[in-house]
């Protein structure tokens, strides 16, 4: 049975809160925290002052663990509580006093690198500039026939994992602390909370616990609760916990950066494209959590995966008094790709061309050299998934039909978009590229495999357990998985950029053969034959020539008889990347995934209403390591995508959270999901065990895009501002409440 | 908090004469227990549990009427025979309050006490004419449903009441409805707007009878008598049904002044009438 980290608990534990900041956008003058401490049943009140180490952390580290000098967002923590209830912990939250200098607050990012907006943090409000250059834009629009510009916007969305932020945190043997923690990232969290303890890497454990959902959501802002609980807990010396709920979550927590972008492109008389322009700024938020990283996947794909001689592009991230942004499944290029996809219908349309015709015209093909000046070794695929997509959903005539007047005007309009993309695999050049596995055959023959990665419900533990045994030769009976800690398995980096299976699957084989080859060595020593002749399969070690050895089972018993456990760490580094950020050129990534995707629906021009009928979803995964555990990624990224398309948006006023539960904060439903079908191809990458490459993000990416665009197919409008909610479609703009809920300042206090 | 578990109808309204206004009744709580949460866990100080009352929990009906129990969830609402024959425009607003979860739940009398105007169940009892009881200690009373609101979150109920029942006239054989609710997504949605009709016509196609109802649209619940001005004596026609709806825009903004959402309510109103009254007279099939 999963335990998650809210299941946790020991005796004498404590319960923890936070007290929020009152203002988006304050100087801290002083915090009061006398009343709270009288409060019976209160064991600790912490402010900046008590964090014995480092307070702030991040890549540029600005983000407080506690508010110090200023708030620069509703969901920053001014102190902490821990008390024998929560109850009692939230009401010294009530207790506490703050004295504050209100500051002006900078809620639009378009404004925040103007010279009068106020300074967020010292060094300015630009957290990072990326640029790629690659010819001569100038020229390339001098030569282009049309010329398109347009502007685009994506919002704020939330993560939406089912399982809110939690940590148990407690003092461990020998002066140590360990914390049980839901956390993306466990060696980030272990750095973060030993620096802010002060102590000793070793004297720190960071325990995993089962994850409920992740989707890039659980990296600061879960370190964040962690670090919280064990600063209480090293303080009160007791086991303390701290259970967000939903509103907690969705007030503290990073959302996906929102986009303003500009695209400007030339083409040729025939399509092709001569000239790309592109000027991006990304909302940061209040603290810089992974925006230099976000942002630069963006510089890098923001020309998609289509040939063109003159590039430009800029990409800034900016601070504001907005909940910050960080990572979320698609990390840069959902945003990019939902410009790139609208512009290329749009040059479809200018040009007299389908959305495939195109694509196919511009798209890359074997040894195609990117923007950033990459020339593709690998199999490059894009024609291939775009023509299977166009295939299977019979597109083209699809297409055309619905461009009839006929249909263009009916009450209900039916549309068929189309969209591809292009993905760098893994973190590419943004660091170093390393994982860690082990592998343990125990003396009865059943296995423990552990690896860094971590698994938040994508399923790492079944892929990296299935590359486990397909090494030795056994059945996924002998298998089981176990969540890392620290003092265990060695720093893996972080789970991010679909990198779980090329990456720990790869240390995991690693591991896994290293293992092979002991059991290989010690019955060739007995049995006097080559080791290099001997195969580990179907449960047994045979010859090549197909002579049975023995079975697994006793050549394990063997191994450990002849002393030597099975027992072998795995590590796969990949460093074939380079990037210049002058010249913004460089191998970004060591290999690129393919896909394309085709979305029908219904769209009710009367009310706006769209329903995403069908969805065809095809991608090049490299190899299949477990067929269902990729479908049910393309499945989920369709789900995920649809709600970015359509519904999604985390709402701030002011610096203010409007949606901050289920109630308000819309995702899809089992209703509002389309039916789904998935295609993959396979063509194995050098890099990846047994060819695998990635599908956690690419099946997430382009899938906005592609209702968008069918939107268009069916109304012969475009929307440019995600998402199409009832009013973009039907108005073509947003509305927002400028007042409080009519109904709502009527309603009577319980 | 103590929390109550009466017997019978008379122990709580004895309880209520005796406790309110320090004292809160709940039947689902699928309303209640989510605002309590979001005050921080304030529990009214007595709280009297109606979910359990048989004399509130059944459906019954007399030659021209159903009578509905307050402390019916929706979900048996749905599925009640008497429902589904005789008030189907009921069960058809009904089946799409929130989730099956909150429908296990929620009540009806809840969705009418709550008074938010939103409430789905509450539009489609108004096109259908519904009469309240309202007991206390003292009285029982026979309200209109028209005549129960005040504003949004506020009823005539006063502290010492409760509804018990509601009361409904069956529709006639040949009377034609229709209920169509717009959300942001497909369920578990709140209205953004619901409309409700329920029309009667003759043979050739004269309306005789209309009743039209709309949620989150006025800020008092009310049905839209120039609307339905319009429409009686009059064949049935799409041209017609888009003049109907593009009065109750027009009524829609006379009440409530023109506000952020006004720009998308005002079409989408006229549009969602329009197809109501279409679904309703047989023009148009779902």
């Amino acid at each position: 049975m999963a335990r998650y980290a809210a299941d946790y608990s020991l005796p004498h534990q404590l319960y923890g809160c936070v007290k929020y900041a009152d203002y988006p956008h304050a100087e801290i003058l002083n915090i009061d925290i006398s009343e709270a401490l009288k409060i019976n049943g209160v064991e600790a009140v912490l402010t900046y002052k008590d964090v014995p180490g480092e307070n702030r952390f991040g890549l540029i580290p600005n983000i407080r663990i506690l508010a110090d000098d200023r708030t620069r967002y509703l969901g920053d923590a001014v102190a902490l509580i821990a008390a024998r209830t929560i109850e009692i912990a939230k009401q010294a939250a009530r207790h506490i006093s703050i004295k504050y200098h209100k500051l002006p607050d900078v809620i639009d990012p378009r404004e925040s690198l103007k010279e009068e907006t106020i300074k967020i943090h010292e060094e300015g409000n630009l957290v990072v500039h990326h640029k790629v250059l690659k010819g001569d834009i100038a020229r390339g629009f001098k030569q282009s026939v049309h010329v398109i510009e347009q502007d685009f916007s994506t919002p704020a969305i939330e993560h939406a994992y089912l399982e809110p932020e939690a940590a148990l945190a407690y003092p461990d043997e020998q002066d140590g602390i360990a914390v049980i923690g839901c956390l993306q990232n466990i060696y980030t969290s272990h750095k973060v909370i030993a620096a802010a303890l002060n102590l000793p890497l070793a004297k720190v454990k960071i325990i995993q616990s089962t994850m409920g959902g992740s989707f890039g959501g659980k990296d600061e802002a879960s370190t964040l609760v962690a670090a919280r609980a064990a600063l209480l807990a090293v303080k009160t010396k007791r086991p303390v916990k701290i259970v967000n709920s939903r509103e907690d979550s969705m007030i503290q927590s990073y959302k996906r950066h929102p986009y303003y972008l500009n695209y400007r492109w030339g083409c040729d008389q025939d399509g092709r494209l001569l000239a790309m322009q592109h000027d991006i700024i990304a909302d940061s938020g209040a603290y810089c959590s992974m925006t230099p990283f976000v942002t630069w996947r963006s510089v890098v794909q923001a020309a998609g995966p289509y040939r063109c001689p003159n590039v430009k592009t800029d990409v800034r991230g900016v601070y504001t008094n907005n909940n910050y942004t960080g990572a979320m499944r698609g990390f840069g290029s959902p945003q990019v790709n939902v410009a790139i996809e609208i512009m290329m219908d749009k040059i479809a349309e200018k040009t007299n061309k389908s959305p495939l015709e195109i694509r196919l015209l511009n798209g890359f093909g074997d040894g195609a050299v990117t923007a950033t000046g990459q020339k593709l070794s690998h199999d490059v695929s894009l024609k291939q998934v775009l023509t299977i997509a166009a295939e299977k959903s019979d597109f083209e005539n699809k297409w055309r039909q619905n461009r009839s007047k006929e249909n263009q005007s009916a009450p209900v309009s039916k549309g068929i978009g189309l969209s591809c993309s292009y993905r760098g695999v893994s973190l590419g050049a943004e660091g170093v590229d390393a994982a860690s596995a082990v592998v343990h055959v125990q003396p009865d023959g059943s296995i423990n495999v552990s690896s860094g990665i971590i698994d938040m419900g994508q399923g790492a533990q079944t892929a990296l357990a299935q590359i486990a045994a397909e090494v030795l030769g056994v059945s996924m009976k002998r298998m089981r998985f176990l969540e890392p800690d620290t003092t265990r398995v060695a720093d893996s980096g972080p789970t991010v950029a679909s990198r779980g299976t090329i990456m720990g699957g790869g240390a995991v084989k690693i591991a896994a053969e290293k293992v092979a080859e002991l059991i290989k060595e010690i019955l060739a020593e007995k049995h006097k034959i080559r080791k290099e002749s001997l195969l580990l399969k179907n449960e047994k070690i045979e010859t090549k020539s197909g002579k049975r050895v023995c079975t697994f089972t006793d050549a394990v018993k063997l191994c450990y008889a002849k002393g030597t456990p099975l027992f072998a760490n795995g590590v796969r580094y990949i460093a074939e990347t380079d990037w210049n950020e002058k010249t913004g050129r460089g191998n970004a990534y060591f290999t690129y995934v393919y896909g394309a995707n085709v979305a029908e629906v219904e769209v009710d021009r009367e009310t706006g209403k769209v329903n995403v009928t069908r969805f065809i979803s095809v991608h090049d995964v490299g190899k299949a390591i477990n067929k269902s555990m990729v479908e049910g990624q393309i499945y989920g990224g369709i789900a995920m995508g649809t709600g970015y398309a359509i519904m999604e948006s985390f709402i701030q006023e002011s610096g203010m959270a409007k949606t901050i539960n289920f109630d308000e904060y819309y995702i899809p439903t089992a209703l509002d999901v389309p039916q789904m079908e998935s295609f993959i191809v396979e063509n194995p990458d050098k890099h990846g065990p047994f060819g695998a490459k990635s599908i956690g993000e690419p099946a997430l990416e382009i899938v906005a895009p592609t209702i968008i665009n069918a939107i268009f197919n069916a109304t012969g409008k475009h929307i440019y501002n995600l998402p199409a909610s009832l009013e973009e479609v039907l108005l073509g703009k947003k509305l927002r409440r400028d007042v409080e809920r009519g109904s709502l300042s009527c309603k009577p206090e319980v | 908090m103590v929390f109550h578990q009466p017997g019978n109808l008379d122990e709580v309204l004895k309880l209520i004469h005796n406790l309110a206004p320090s004292c809160r009744v709940i039947a689902g709580g699928t309303d209640l227990l989510v605002s309590i949460r979001q005050k921080d866990n304030e529990w009214p100080e007595h709280l009297i549990n109606l979910a359990d009352l048989k004399e509130i929990k059944q459906i019954h009906e007399t030659e021209e009427e159903i009578i509905i129990g307050a402390a019916m969830s929706h979900d048996e609402i749905v599925n009640h025979p008497l429902i589904k024959n005789h008030i189907p425009l009921l069960a058809e607003a009904s089946r799409q309050i929130g989730s099956q979860q909150v429908r296990n739940r929620g009540t009806i009398g809840g969705n009418i006490c709550n008074a938010s105007p939103c409430a789905d169940a509450v539009t489609a009892l108004i096109a259908l004419n519904a009469d309240l009881e309202v007991c206390s200690v003292n009285e029982i009373l026979r309200v209109s449903l028209k005549d129960f609101y005040l504003k949004p979150y506020q009823t005539i109920l006063k502290p010492n009441e409760i509804l018990t029942m509601i009361r409904i006239k069956k529709l006639q054989k040949g009377t034609g409805y229709s209920f169509i609710k717009l959300g942001r997504r497909n369920a578990v949605a709140i209205s953004r707007i619901n409309v409700a009709a329920v029309i009667s016509k003759s043979k050739t196609g004269v309306i005789k009878t209309a009743a039209l109802a709309a949620g989150s649209v006025f800020p008092v619940w009310k049905r839209i008598w120039l609307a339905e001005r319009e429409l009686i004596g009059k064949t049935v026609a799409e041209s017609l049904f888009m003049e109907a709806g593009k009065i109750t825009a027009r009524e829609m903004i006379e009440k409530t002044g023109r506000r952020w959402s006004t720009p998308y309510k005002e079409p989408v109103v006229a549009t969602l009438v329009k197809r109501a009254l279409l679904q309703a007279s047989g023009l148009l099939l779902e």
